[in-house]
């Protein structure tokens, strides 16, 4: 049987570019954003799922990227940080996390950011309750948990 | 000049944040660098007999493994995690490095490396030495015990004695320390993640015997550090270096999440012992505060937990102690708040018990026992504002609706209660040095050699310069984070701001003085021949009698400018000085399944000038949100068999997430403290302090159960 | 933490013939508890079957049955107003799990098979007999706070950590498996009931459910039934949100002309495997919603429990909590 291998081809939408990388059979797709993409926006924080600093959206879903095997993401569509402010343009969610002083380090501030647009896709950004539930697998160390819930709600209108 | 609070603007660095463009360190490894990955000892205690790495060395690229037979030696006083000899203290201390040229391959030879030991008789926890409880030198920066007054005889007509736990906490900033290092002969380019870029410099050079000036430490952006990338994450840092050294190839080493449980700090657990005295009006008589805590089996240190017991409150006799019991364990060192905010868990709680045992209102105990002067020290207080911060956070909880009866509030199905609690922390200053200059190009840059851990130091620097110069904060470039820069202090202690504060403003006035004498020197100026006294800076533009002129067409014509000031806290303080704070908890307990909710928290702050009240506002929360995690969450748990940390990763140990979020109310308490350079006290640390008392007193308020060891969990109320 | 190859199944044939061509094979989809396991060198596969393009990701409430294809994504199901509607167990277990990201990422059937939160297991430092046979187990005389007080052995005490199994082992649900050389893509081979999926540790704690080696996990079928409409899930959690449970109990009642005609209670966070609390069930069978019922089954939830060092407070949990979900129930129109 000579399906199985330790290196894929894949091909990706990372950001709305279309990309071709080669991956290992082991990476995580935050590996391969990181280390090869070079887009540094999500972040190797605990790497097992529980922090929500990697956070990504993969055809428009959230998800933590180090968890997800990078090659079972051929032919997604991958959005980080990166690209979601094209041209330079904040998106609403960025314009009131700098409004609310949501964040100090930063550090877990792209997973927030990309976990809030998600939660907005989702149509799950109803209360303030909810946000707080639904945003709970993204952790911040500084605290800023209040301002983050506050700007999501003022973006969500709710 | 006036010193006054500053503006709520969002801070500078919010948009490279919010759009992914921040670089911390380990976001651009330095290139063809060596990838470093560590073995960790699986014992508590004994020796390294053997290692054998002959399997690790044939793997794919494998470029060398380091041991304490054939690492680089240091000089000076070294840490066991620096592989400088074969004993082993604890349970994950590194035993070897694997270098490769990928972090992955690293990582898999080190899994290769057989270590074998010798183990000894090791001692896991603290519980099984408390015998061997002894004296340290310290306790933090003070002395270890302190007697005022004489306890034991001091009159009673109620007394309090009571036993308070805390358990081991890790910092757990979601950045993780890393460490890249380059020698070029004895010249060294270290970036890393560091709260004290010029003495881990310092300590460099001492270590590898090469010159100071040779080495340059950066670390210009830091994804929180809470303690947990100073003086502990060092030996880390230092393994990096000497890796490099051995290798003569630039490593990077970053630690992984585990590691970060046993490498880099925690706060220490401790077993506090509370006794207090007072008179049947609530007058305290007497205090005892005798604190037991875990220390390692190779280095000494105290937090100074029990001190909050000798300033907080009027009372002519109060004793302390500190007592530490070696471990076969991690390194214990400071983590936010260290000493206050554990140590106030015990006495705010037994505050509260006294309060009832007295059947008066605990906030009333509180003020009639207000210290108006620092009792240990005997001096005055530079400024105390803690009354104000209790009416304050008083009325907006609504404490004076509180009843009396334990669980009379109720809300559906969950019992209320409200506790509350006091808050201090001691205002610590370091000597620093800062630069602002005029670019030519009509930027103005401030230069200081401090980090900024999130709290916002780099938006409070400039800041400070824009106002004390006349520019719009958007012509200030802020440069910390690199030993090339004027020396600041280190980042902890809540110190930095109120240590930097003076030096910024004093070069942004001297340059500001000397760029109004430029330009009425300069014979091409429209405000030559002004009296330096008539002309004024603002928005950039200097005017004088109806003339004016851009700061930036001044020093296109005549050249860069650049000011450097310093300043120095005084070696013998005539002043006491503390920020202070009064922090209300509602909590609701679902009485039957024991689960603990935080509902809502009204806290004040006295903490002198607000340098940025937006700011400001969000380090505040951001230290209650820890008080939060020590009070219901945070726990190292140590398997007492192996000496073993067993939850060490972010999903089993358990900080505070979204949905356990109360709303908040903070009051910023107006604060003038004439005494203190710069009017600054410091705000980063005392937003931990006391909270985690406030939440178990509000339980005990809802439930009528007293838990005095944290974290405050279901099965205490289920029992 | 050893480097594995990939390969993708393009059916589900193709990828009952991966595992067997590639012995210790296992199939991966979500990877939410594969790969962290794996980097923490908890388990070392050679290989990995990549299974989520296969086409079992769809959810159908039907008349007398809901179908749920085991690559159906947890937030999918949860969000599914049939499924809420039919069997509120299921949506409020889901919803209680893991977190958002989690729940988007992972699938039904990876949730069922997912390993114990156990912290001997997953560290690789300690003795564990799940996942070091023989090595002993560190939990029992450690820290056993998070540990069963049902179905342990004296090799093994991890608790199962599937919310949702709980609520599917109360609503009499069976997973329909697919081995090689059966019916493949065309439906599955057998139905084992999920009480009967995951077996007790006795003296092999490394053996967790009754599949073979190279079975997959093709649907979940949940009867449609008085039972199932009136259930619920309910979770006791240190942190509001994203942990683990505690204890946690799923429930159904069937009542019809005030009398109780049908009860299902499952308990999570204090068994081996999802435990069915069948003294409970019994004390509440042909009897009157309320007292002396609900107090009897209350007192019953906790018949053969054991408890260990530190998790005998979960005695007295596990009887509140069956109380208040009946409570809830009855009171539920």
């Amino acid at each position: 049987m000579t399906r199985f291998s330790d290196r894929i081809e894949i091909a990706m939408s990372v950001n709305g570019e279309a990309r071709r990388v080669g991956v290992s059979a082991c990476a995580t797709l935050l590996d391969v954003v990181r280390d090869q993409l070079g887009l540094t926006g999500a972040k190797r924080a605990c790497d097992r799922g529980a922090c929500g600093a990697c956070t990504v959206l993969v055809d428009g879903r959230r998800i933590y990227a180090c968890l997800a095997l990078a090659a079972a993401q051929d032919g997604k569509r991958v959005v980080t940080i990166e690209g979601l402010a094209p041209g330079g343009e904040l998106h609403p969610i960025q314009r009131a996390f700098v409004a609310h002083d949501a964040l100090q380090c930063g550090y877990c501030t792209p997973g927030q950011i990309l976990s809030a647009v998600g939660l907005l896709g989702e149509g799950r950004a109803t209360d303030e309750a909810t946000v707080r539930e639904q945003m709970s697998g993204n952790l911040c160390r500084c605290g800023a948990y209040p301002q983050i819930v506050a700007a999501i709600r003022e973006a969500a209108g709710v | 000049m006036t010193v006054r609070n500053g503006s709520a603007t969002p801070r500078i660095d919010a948009v490279v944040k919010v759009t992914g463009a921040a670089r911390y360190e380990g976001d651009t490894p330095m290139t063809g660098a060596l990838h470093a990955a560590l073995v960790a000892a699986p014992i508590a205690s004994g020796r390294i007999v053997r290692v054998d790495d002959a399997a690790a060395l044939q793997m794919t690229g494998v470029a060398c493994v380091l041991t304490h037979a054939n690492a680089p030696r240091l000089a000076g006083s070294t840490s066991p995690i620096m592989l400088q000899d074969p004993t082993v203290w604890f349970v994950g201390q590194p035993v070897a490095l694997v270098l490769a040229e990928t972090a992955w391959q690293a990582r898999l030879a080190a899994a290769a490396v057989e270590v074998h030991y010798e183990a000894s008789p090791a001692i896991t926890t603290m519980h099984q030495a408390l015998d061997r409880a002894y004296a340290p030198a310290s306790a933090g920066h003070v002395a270890t015990d302190s007697l005022r007054g004489d306890p034991e005889r001091a009159p009673r007509a109620c007394e309090i004695a009571q036993r308070y736990t805390t358990p081991t906490h890790n910092h757990h900033p979601l950045e993780v320390p890393c460490v890249m290092a380059r020698w070029q002969g004895d010249a060294l380019l270290v970036h890393a993640t560091s709260q004290a870029v010029f003495a881990h410099r310092r300590r460099l050079a001492a270590h590898f015997g090469v010159p100071v000036d040779g080495i340059r430490v950066v670390s210009r952006l830091l994804g929180g550090g809470f303690g947990a990338k100073g003086s502990a994450w060092f030996p880390c840092l230092v393994l990096g270096v000497l890796a490099a050294r051995h290798a003569g190839r630039p490593v990077a080493l970053e630690l992984t999440r585990a590691e970060m449980f046993t490498l880099i700090g925690r706060r220490q657990e401790t077993i506090q012992q509370l006794r207090l005295a007072a008179t049947s009006r609530g007058e305290l008589t007497a205090i005892r505060h005798d604190t037991i805590a875990q220390t390692s089996a190779f280095g000494e240190y105290a937090d100074p937990t029990a001190t909050v017991s000798r300033v907080l409150y009027a009372c002519p006799s109060v004793a302390t102690t500190h007592r530490l019991v070696r471990v076969h364990a991690p390194q214990p060192n400071p983590m936010r708040a260290p000493g206050e905010g554990p140590g106030s868990f015990a006495l705010e709680c037994a505050l509260d018990e006294l309060a009832h045992a007295l059947g008066l209102d605990p906030l009333e105990l509180r003020v009639r026992n207000h210290a108006d002067h620092d009792q240990h020290s005997g001096l005055p207080w530079s400024s105390n504002s803690l009354r104000a911060c209790y009416r304050a956070a008083a009325d907006a909880f609504g404490w004076h609706a509180r009843p009396a009866q334990i669980g009379s509030l109720r809300n559906g199905r969950s019992v209320v209660g409200w506790g509350m609690a006091a808050a201090c922390y001691p205002v610590y200053r370091m000597a620093a040095q800062a630069e602002v200059a005029l670019d030519r190009d009509g930027r103005v840059i401030v230069r200081c050699g401090t980090q900024d851990l999130g709290g916002g130091t780099t938006t409070i620097l400039a800041q400070l310069a824009a106002a004390a110069l006349g520019v719009p904060l958007a012509a200030i470039t802020v440069e910390i984070g690199d030993t090339e820069l004027p020396e600041g202090p280190y980042s902890g202690g809540a110190h930095v701001s109120a240590s930097v504060t003076p030096a910024v403003e004093q070069a942004a006035r001297t340059l500001r003085h000397q760029l109004i004498e430029r330009a009425v020197a300069d014979a091409a100026s429209p405000l030559f021949g002004h009296p330096p006294g008539g002309v004024a800076i603002a928005d950039g533009l200097l005017t004088g009698s109806g003339r004016s002129e851009s700061l930036a067409a001044l020093v296109a014509r005549t050249g860069r400018l650049a000011c450097t000031a310093h300043d120095a806290p005084d070696p013998e303080p005539r002043v006491s000085a503390y920020a202070h704070g009064a922090i209300f908890a509602e909590v609701g307990v679902d009485p039957d399944l024991g689960a603990i909710r935080v509902q809502r928290i009204s806290a004040a702050y006295a903490c002198g000038r607000i340098l940025n009240p937006l700011l400001a506002r969000s380090q505040l929360i951001g230290g209650l949100v820890g008080g939060i995690g020590m009070a219901l969450h945070e726990q190292a748990v140590t398997d007492s068999r192996t000496g073993r940390v067993l939850n060490t990763n972010l999903a089993d140990y358990a900080i505070p997430v979204h949905a356990d979020m109360p709303s908040f109310d903070i009051a910023l308490v107006d604060e003038h403290d004439p005494h203190l350079a710069g009017g600054v006290k410091g705000i980063g640390m005392i937003g931990t302090v006391g909270v985690a008392a406030a939440i178990a007193n509000a339980v005990y308020h809802a439930t009528g159960r007293r838990i005095r060891d944290l974290p405050l969990r279901l099965e205490q109320l289920i029992a | 933490m050893r480097p594995f190859d990939y390969a993708r199944a393009t059916s589900v044939c193709d990828a009952l013939e991966l595992a067997a061509a590639r012995p210790g094979a296992v199939f991966v989809a979500g990877g939410t508890d594969l790969v962290p396991l794996w980097k923490d060198a908890v388990c070392a596969p050679p290989a990995v079957i990549d299974i989520s393009r296969l086409p079992l990701g769809a959810v159908e409430v039907g008349d007398r049955e809901i179908a749920i294809g085991a690559l159906a994504r947890m937030a999918d199901v949860a969000d599914h107003p049939g499924i809420g509607a039919a069997a509120p167990a299921i949506a409020e277990a889901l919803r209680a799990s893991a977190s958002g990201q989690l729940r988007n990422a992972a699938t039904i059937g990876g949730n069922l098979v997912q390993r114990t939160r156990c912290s001997y297991f997953r560290t690789a430092g300690f003795s564990c007999n799940k996942r070091a046979p023989g090595s002993g187990c560190g939990a029992l005389g450690g820290d056993d706070r998070r540990h069963a007080i049902f179905g342990a052995s004296e090799h093994c005490a991890a608790t199962h950590a599937s919310d949702l199994a709980v609520a599917l082992v109360a609503l009499d649900a069976t997973v329909d498996l697919v081995g090689r050389g059966g019916a493949g893509d065309a439906g599955g081979d057998r139905a084992v009931a999920v009480g009967e999926l995951f077996v007790t540790p006795g003296d092999r704690p490394d053996r967790e459910t009754v599949l073979r080696p190279g079975e997959l996990i093709r649907a979940l079928r949940v009867p449609r039934t008085a039972l199932a409409r009136r259930s619920c899930y309910l979770k006791v959690r240190d942190r509001a949100s994203f942990d683990f449970a505690v204890v946690s109990v799923a429930a159904a009642l069937h009542i019809e002309a005030g009398v109780v005609r049908d009860a299902r209670l499952a308990a999570g966070g204090v068994g081996t495997v999802p435990w069915r609390l069948r003294g409970s069930e019994q004390a509440l069978a042909g009897a009157r919603p309320g007292e002396p019922a609900f107090a009897e089954a209350a007192a019953r939830a906790t018949d053969g429990a054991r408890p260990l060092g530190h998790n005998g407070f979960k005695l007295e949990l596990l009887r509140r909590c069956v109380r208040r979900v009946l409570d809830e129930l009855a009171g539920a129109a």
